[in-house]
Parts: C-alpha cells; sequence; structure tokens
C-alpha cells in the first residue's frame, strides 16, 4: 500500500511570513499539532509544531513579571519562519506506507508531510493515520472471534488451519504472524467471524497444532 | 416471597440446528428438568407467551430485516446471511415467540401480576442489532421488552444489566443514542473474545452519551473481580441513573465450566450478581426486574445457575 492511500490530502498549510499567533489559531481551529510551512506553488519551506510554538514563548514566560498582553505581541510579531524547522523529514508520493512508518519511527516525528515529484505539498500522513490503518487490518471492532494458532515456522504451514477453519465455513476477517517463543515456530491470529469457535478450535487441535491461551500472553 | 413469573413455550424448541451446535434446544429441556428436579418449577407462576403482534418487534427492528429473516427461513437457509448464525424453517417463527416471552415477562411484572419474571427463551438477542442478526441472535428480545414497557406501561427510564459473557453489541446498537435506557455490560475483554466490541471508553453518543458502560475483563478473571466491578461501576451507575424497572440480559456462560469463554464464575459468582441486581431493583425500581436468558452452553452449569438465579429473584 502507498502513503496515498492513506494520507490526508486536505493540508492545513501556514505561509513563511505569518505570525505565530495565526498558526496557533490556525492549530486549534483545524485541531491539528503541526503546519507545514509553504511558499510559492505549494512547495515545501519548512514544517511548524504546537511544541516549536511552546518552546519560542519560553523566554517571554520565564520573565518575572510578563504579562498576557507581552506573550501576545510577542507570538504577533514573530513569523513562523523564524521558528519553523527547516530540515523536514517527508514522504513521497511513491513511498510505501511501510516506508512511512519506518520514518515515522526512525525519525520520531509526528507527520511527514508527502510531496509530488515537483517537491509541492500533496498531503499529509500522521502517526494517527497509520495506527488507524493497523486498527483497520487488525480487525479490531470487526464482529469476530480471536484464535491464536502456534505453527511451523516451514513453507505452507498456514494452509492446513485455514483449510479447517474454511470447512466449517467461517470468513476470516484478519491474519497477523509473529514469531513465537519457540524457536522454528510462528504465531498466527486470527480474527475470524463467527461466535462458535469452540468446534473450530477442538479440530485445530485434532490436527496437531497448538491453540495459545490467553493465559500464555499475560507476560 | 415474591411471585415470580417463569416464562416458557414449548414451541422454543422448535429453532434447532441442522448440525451440532452449543446453542441447542436441550439448553431450555436441562433448565426446566432441573428446576422440577429441585421442587423450584411448581413455585413458579407459568406463563406462556403468544405469539406476537408485529408491531412489538417493530419498535426496536427494521421491517426490511424481518422480511429477509422470513424469507430466509421460508427458503431453507442453513444460516443467516451465509454467516455463523443458524436457521431452520422455524427460526423467523421461534424467534418472534422469543421476542414474545421477553414481552410476557415485562408484562408480568408491569402490570403486578407477577413481581419478577425469569424468560427461558431462545434462540437468545443480546447480539441482534436493529437491522442484522448474529452471534445465534436473530431478534433483540431484551430490547424489544424494554420497548414494549416504554410504549405500554408508561416506563421511562429502564436500566439492562448484561452479565452474558459475550457483549451485547445488538443491545448496545440499539440504544447507543438513547439517554432513556441506561445499558450496563460486564464481559469477557472484546481483544480475546467474540464479538469484538465492549471496550470501555465506548460510553454512548449524543444524547444518550453516558448512559452506555462497558466493564471488560481479564482472561480468567472471576468472582472477585465482578464482585468489585458492581461495587464500584455498576451501583454508582444505578445511583446517577435512577431506573424504574431493571431489565437483566441473564447468560450464563461466564462460568468456569462453560466451554466458549475464559472467565472463572462459580456458581457463588452467579448468586452474587443476581443478589447484588435484586438490590438494585429494590432500591430504585420498586423490587420490578425482569430477567431475560441469554447464553450459557454447559448444561450443568446453567441449570444449576438458572435455578440460583431464580432462587434469588424470590427473596424479598
Amino acid at each position: 500500500m502507498f502513503v496515498t492511500r492513506r494520507m490526508q490530502r486536505k493540508v492545513v498549510v501556514i505561509a513563511p511570513s505569518a505570525s505565530l499567533q495565526d498558526a496557533r489559531r490556525l492549530m486549534r481551529g483545524q485541531n491539528v499539532r503541526q503546519l507545514p510551512v509553504t511558499g510559492e506553488d505549494n512547495k515545501l519551506l519548512g514544517i511548524v509544531s504546537d511544541r516549536d510554538i511552546r518552546e519560542a514563548m519560553l523566554p517571554v514566560e520565564l520573565l518575572s513579571g510578563s504579562s498576557e498582553n507581552e506573550r501576545e505581541k510577542m507570538l504577533e510579531s514573530t513569523p513562523v519562519e523564524k521558528v519553523m524547522t527547516r530540515k523536514v523529514v517527508t514522504a513521497t508520493v511513491n513511498d510505501s506506507l511501510e516506508d512511512a512508518i519506518t520514518l515515522l519511527h526512525d525519525f520520531r516525528v509526528n507527520s511527514l508531510p508527502v510531496l509530488d515529484d515537483k517537491g509541492c505539498v500533496a498531503g499529509i500522513i500522521t502517526r494517527t493515520d497509520v495506527l488507524k490503518a493497523f486498527i483497520e487490518a487488525l480487525g479490531v471492532g470487526e464482529i469476530s472471534s480471536r484464535l491464536e494458532v502456534v505453527v511451523p515456522d516451514v513453507p505452507g504451514s498456514l494452509v492446513g488451519v485455514m483449510t479447517i477453519i474454511k470447512s466449517f465455513h467461517v470468513n476470516i476477517k484478519s491474519i497477523l504472524t509473529t514469531g513465537h517463543t519457540e524457536p522454528g515456530t510462528l504465531a498466527v491470529f486470527f480474527r475470524i467471524a463467527t461466535l462458535n469457535v469452540g468446534p473450530i478450535r477442538k479440530a485445530i487441535q485434532e490436527a496437531g497444532y497448538r491453540i495459545l491461551d490467553p493465559a500464555d500472553f499475560r507476560e | 416471597m415474591k411471585n415470580v413469573a417463569y416464562v416458557y413455550h414449548p414451541d422454543h424448541l422448535l429453532h434447532a440446528s441442522p448440525f451440532e451446535h452449543p446453542e441447542s434446544p436441550d439448553r431450555l429441556n436441562a433448565i426446566n428438568k432441573h428446576l422440577e428436579d429441585v421442587g423450584l418449577l411448581k413455585t413458579l407462576m407459568p406463563v406462556t407467551p403468544d405469539y406476537p403482534d408485529n408491531g412489538d418487534i417493530l419498535r426496536v427492528h427494521d421491517p426490511d430485516y424481518l422480511r429477509k429473516l422470513e424469507l430466509a427461513c421460508r427458503r431453507g437457509d442453513l444460516t443467516l446471511d451465509a454467516e455463523d448464525t443458524y436457521l431452520n424453517k422455524n427460526s423467523y417463527l421461534i424467534a418472534l415467540l422469543s421476542a414474545a416471552g421477553a414481552i410476557a415477562g415485562a408484562d408480568a411484572v408491569a402490570t403486578g401480576k407477577a413481581h419478577r419474571a425469569f424468560c427461558a427463551v431462545r434462540p437468545p438477542g443480546h447480539h441482534a442489532e436493529r437491522a442484522k442478526g448474529m452471534g445465534f441472535c436473530l431478534l433483540n428480545n431484551a430490547s424489544i421488552a424494554v420497548r414494549s414497557l416504554q410504549a405500554l406501561h408508561g416506563v421511562s427510564r429502564v436500566m439492562i444489566i448484561d452479565w452474558d459473557v459475550h457483549h451485547g453489541n445488538g443491545t448496545q446498537s440499539i440504544f447507543w443514542e438513547d439517554p432513556s435506557v441506561f445499558f450496563f455490560s460486564i464481559h469477557e475483554n472484546p481483544a480475546f473474545l467474540y464479538p469484538g466490541t465492549g471496550r470501555r471508553w465506548e460510553t454512548g453518543n449524543g444524547a444518550g452519551e453516558g448512559t452506555t458502560l462497558n466493564a471488560p475483563m481479564a482472561p480468567g478473571a472471576g468472582d472477585d473481580e465482578y464482585r468489585l466491578v458492581c461495587e464500584q461501576l455498576l451501583a454508582p451507575a444505578a445511583e446517577r441513573f435512577r431506573p424504574e424497572f431493571l431489565v437483566l440480559s441473564a447468560g450464563f456462560d461466564a462460568h468456569r465450566d462453560d466451554p466458549l469463554a475464559d472467565i472463572q464464575l462459580t456458581d457463588e459468582g452467579f448468586h452474587f450478581l443476581s443478589e447484588f441486581a435484586v438490590a438494585l431493583a429494590n432500591q430504585y425500581c420498586g423490587g420490578k426486574v425482569v430477567s431475560v436468558l441469554e447464553g450459557g452452553y454447559e448444561r450443568e452449569s446453567l441449570a444449576r445457575c438458572t435455578e440460583i438465579h431464580i432462587r434469588e429473584l424470590q427473596k424479598n
């Protein structure tokens, strides 16, 4: 999946000459925590976050006797370009969602402006967008039961389990595999569309697989 | 001793699976036989429901869904929407009868013919949404009873306590935006168990914000944990809401002997839950409780805990 599938296309941006007060108002009004700063043709110049603004205000706030008025004045008179981050971590429209997830994680940023081939802002993808993609992929909130099976880590070992599920005419809503604590095995998490998991669980066990109990995940 | 209505109809046995299935007619046979054996049945007021008027059902369900369900049964479909809820030729009628049982129980209590009622009905109801049956449920019996109380008996505020081990997603969705019905559900954490809803932050919406309350329990939780939730979450919620009538979605599948889930309630746990519900009803609802059977699949614990439950309903 490409980032373009999950990014928000309506991006709230701000001009470099705008004041910090404008930026703060825009963030609050649009319920976002960062604004890409764009110049002509929507070219990306930087990014400004609510944290950048808070940090810019710190020196004024620390002055003893600084009034609300003075703080407002400071926000009004400081242009965004003075505090924005100029080296922005970005994704491109050709990046995969996996690229974006890795960038968000490795560079410890909250969002990535997504740039098109000309370097213009085409969208933005945030940690929230990525979490939403995960929630959907995991089938969380879908009417279903969870089933956890340990299979040998060899080609085709999932087929056996899935054939059993199929024989009960039950739909699989999502599958996730991770390494299990025992070497040479995989833990497979299914979300299946039935309340009646008992017989399926039993058939899988009878076929020689191990079913994980919720208690196995305590530690 | 309180006069308790026992709502039952032999036709409830006619909804049966074409294959081996935990939600089967012998659940009710097991309950009936046990109540008879221990001499409890003869102390109850028998109520035999009549097939209901469609209007009673339409207070909750979508007319197109009812037509679809009826057609699927006539056509001989083995499952609803090719999913996991089985059907036979009788299922539509028996689903109506199951809803009628809940209505009859509510009616008996609202009119004062009985102090309390236990409705031994099936198919169960709490997974059924307005326009979709699922999870062995076709019509939402408890919700239909609530709506009939409001429409016919001038009851305005009803609290539903659902202690089936699975979350009552259907009931929750029906009253999601309705401030007149408080839905409380205690169930195994949806990360581990069907249906995957009922997280603790699901609390209703719009005018109904705050009149839904979910208590998901970790696998392995038992009597002590349930007791704590009743005292610390349910009691204050009832105090705030002040219901006039209590409806129970009484499933017995949170029992440690039940094979469908991982909660470890003992007989004593169900004794406590029943006692607690009756105390709430005495405090706020003039003692009025209608209890509607939901799940419970291990025959012996189901029958035993139903007896324990009814004996509590009989107490003052």
